[in-house]
């Protein structure tokens, strides 16, 4: 196992070293930081007259900044100096907050272009977080316009992208805003856009837009990895758990996220008994256990421990000198791999005790009758009485969302029902909730009986009965039987089967370039919402596509999820690399990473309480 | 908007005039939504009522909640009270007093259903 995970052959590396490199650009006017603090409100308490910020442009931070400012000044006035980076854009509205609050003079600014920070080296994110709420609530584009620097950023490094395919309105809209950037650098620097090949590696660039499949997100997830989030969330690749989960010693990790980048930084201790630990594919025994479906882990674990013990139990066959010293080499590595093993072990163990819990299996099972389509009265009801226990209400409305969803609508009746009992329960509030998910077509009352889900849901065979966990067949394991759409969609774009059933299996041969792209699924890509599209770029010497590689490299597909995508995705996509042995690879970008409860939870509208305020 | 505003205010008088404003603005298309908002009114009166008889505070509850405090305080006449007052189904009633039953550890409410 474990064979497909991380070493895609695209060079991660140089987009590190980019980063990198302008970190220390940045620092560099500074020589040596003495101190890293997290940006918070109140008062900072330093010694230090020089003053680096590195934060993203948002309102609330300037805010803080300008307030400790303010209260220097106050104190000793003009003997502090003060920078400020934006990551990853500077944006005119900070600047505004800054003047307004009279400190715009005082700052010396900049920008650190860090956007697709690589959690993986087949996993980039730009770790936006309220992307999902920005685009498709606010209609706010902004992050259209980073994804599509960021992309640029890439083909700088990579070459241009040969194909460019999508679906969805916002897919679209980010197609041509690359498309334009690439006419606008032509005009302002000729040499730039000339002398920048087409790509080797990268042969395609699919962007699946979040909206065109929002059912997915709101399934539980079932990958080891995925279970973490849902329980414990993963935040930047980092995960607080309990501290007597892990012993004192640092965990032996060491590659990963680029750190330092201010706001998203920090993996020091907590204050209280919650410590962070950072789980990636430095991890030997993560990597192994992070796609897999939680029902294997723990026989997997238990595998892995019997190994690591045998391989203490060698000692005794040391006799010889040579033998000893082999021995005493491979203990730092048994060390460190006992010691993952402790923590997956524990890990593994708590996500059990949830999973076994009767509420956990009774909203699976009601989830798994929802997008299998299997109609009862009862899923209904026992939405009803998680409102009456009043479980918690990001809970309820995924659900909820989930059976609006896939049934095109709530009956008109029902739908008044539920929005009442949500009223009542858990607050007048929520009327704004209740707008917001209607607005997103997330909790809406029928107007058609006509439902595309179902028929999307045949087409491209998203319910597969059989599904065998241990040596899963098809992208639907990580869902125990639910294929998800948004990788479906990918699947069904790069390995060209007659249908859905095809695709399944996996097409022969590599596919793409001149590939059919789309075709052969119009029908059911015209039921699902957004544009389809499907774009080629050229170099201007009449340099066309090439279908032969320099390097004997498998072919890269580039996965855009706008609007962010799940760890299950992310396995899903990754068991597609693992299938036809390596043919192609796929590197997975993304706004942000989220799960059901993140989606829901920016959807929910918070109420100040007025006793804390008051 | 005007709503979520409203809910931001300490002072009941002045949240309830702003709920006023905000009910208006829903036209004949958001009949569900107008409704809700006097309802909401409805229950600040009732909360704001609450406070002045028995000195908690009730403002921000929703509904279920304001039920679920009275059983707690032992005030189950007034908690049917804003049960019928608000026509709270059955089902749901039984649910939150059984809760709050456990909760004050009140058995003998709990064997007496």
């Amino acid at each position: 196992t474990g064979a497909h995970l991380g070493h895609t052959s695209l060079n991660i590396d140089s987009l590190r070293d980019l980063a990198r490199k302008e970190l220390v650009n940045v620092l560099d006017s500074d020589h040596g930081v003495e101190n890293i603090y997290h940006l918070q409100p109140g008062p900072l308490e330093t010694e230090h007259r020089n003053l680096i910020y590195i934060c993203r442009p948002q309102v609330n931070y300037m805010k803080y900044i300008a307030d400790t400012i303010h209260r220097h000044v106050n104190d000793h006035a003009g003997t502090y100096r003060y920078s400020l980076f934006f990551v990853p854009r500077r944006t005119a509205v900070c600047e505004k907050v800054l003047e307004d609050e009279g400190v715009f003079g005082d700052i010396t600014m900049g920008e650190y272009h860090l956007d697709l920070i690589p959690l993986e080296d087949d996993l980039l994110s730009l770790e936006w977080d309220s992307t999902f709420k920005e685009l498709y609530l606010d209609r706010d584009t902004t992050s259209i316009y980073y994804a599509a620097k960021a992309l640029m950023r890439l083909q700088g490094i990579y070459g241009w992208f040969p194909r460019i395919l999508g679906k969805g309105d916002y897919s679209k809209a980010l197609c041509d805003m690359m498309l334009r950037m690439r006419r606008e650098m032509a005009v302002d620097d000729l040499d730039v856009s000339q002398t920048t090949q087409m790509s080797q590696n990268i042969d395609s660039l699919i962007i699946i837009d979040r909206s065109v499949d929002l059912v997915t997100p709101l399934c539980t997830q079932l990958t080891y990895e995925g279970l973490i989030d849902e329980i414990f969330h993963i935040k930047n690749s980092f995960v607080e758990v309990d501290a007597s989960l892990v012993s004192t010693a640092p965990a032996p990790t060491t590659s990963g996220s680029v750190s330092g980048s201010g706001s998203v930084s920090g993996s020091g201790t907590v204050p209280g008994k919650k410590k962070k630990v950072s789980l990636n594919g430095g991890d030997k025994l993560f990597s192994e256990l992070r796609d897999l479906n939680f029902a294997v882990v723990g026989g997997l674990l238990n595998k892995v421990a019997k190994r690591i013990n045998a391989d203490y139990e060698e000692r005794h066959n040391a006799k010889t000198m040579p033998q000893i010293r082999q021995f005493i080499s491979k203990m730092g590595g048994l060390a460190a791999e006992h010691q993952s093993l402790r923590l997956h072990t524990s890990l593994a163990e708590q996500i059990m005790d949830y999973t076994m819990t009767d509420d956990f299996n009774k909203i699976l099972e009601v989830q798994q009758n929802v997008v299998a389509g299997i109609a009862t009265n009862k899923e209904p009801d026992y939405i009803e009485e998680m409102i009456n226990k009043q479980v918690p209400l990001v809970q309820v409305l995924r659900l909820l969302c989930l059976y609006s969803l896939v049934n095109n609508g709530l009956k008109p009746k029902q739908y008044e029902f539920f929005s009442r009992e949500i009223l009542e329960v858990y607050g007048y509030e929520h009327i704004q909730t209740l707008e917001n998910l209607r607005r997103l077509g997330m909790f809406t009352k029928q107007v058609t009986t006509k439902n595309s889900y179902n028929l999307v849901r045949r087409s491209l065979s998203l319910i597969v009965d059989e599904v065998n966990e241990h040596a899963p067949n098809d992208i639907s394991y990580v869902y125990s039987g639910y294929a998800p759409l948004s990788v479906r969609l990918v699947q069904c774009v790069v390995y060209r089967g007659k249908d859905g059933k095809q695709a399944g299996s996996g097409g022969k041969g590599p596919g793409l370039p001149g590939g059919n792209g789309w075709k052969g699924f119009e029908e059911v890509l015209r039921m699902l919402p957004g544009r389809t599209f499907d774009e080629k770029q050229r170099v201007d010497d009449g340099q066309t596509i090439h279908s032969k590689r320099s390097n004997g490299q498998p072919p890269i597909s580039l996965v855009f999820f706008l609007g962010g995508c799940t760890f299950t995705e992310v396995s899903a996509t990754r068991f597609l690399a693992s299938q036809d042995r390596g043919q192609r690879d796929f590197v997975i970008c993304t706004t942000q990473i989220l799960n059901g409860s993140t989606l829901i939870d920016s959807l929910v509208q918070k109420v100040p309480d007025p006793r804390t305020t008051a | 908007l005007t709503l979520i505003e409203s809910f931001q205010l300490k002072d009941t008088a002045q949240r309830i005039d702003m709920m006023k404003e905000a009910g208006k603005l829903y036209d004949k298309e958001h009949t569900f939504e107008a409704k809700a908002v006097e309802d909401a009114i409805r229950l600040i009166q009732v909360q704001a009522q609450l406070e002045k008889e028995y000195g908690e505070l009730f403002t921000g509850l929703s509904i279920s909640s304001t039920v679920y405090k009275l059983i707690t305080i032992n005030q189950s006449t007034r908690a049917n009270k804003v049960r019928s007052d608000f026509k709270m189904p059955d089902k749901r009633f039984w649910w939150i007093k059984l809760r709050a039953l456990v909760e004050i550890r009140d058995w003998e409410g709990v064997a007496a259903f």
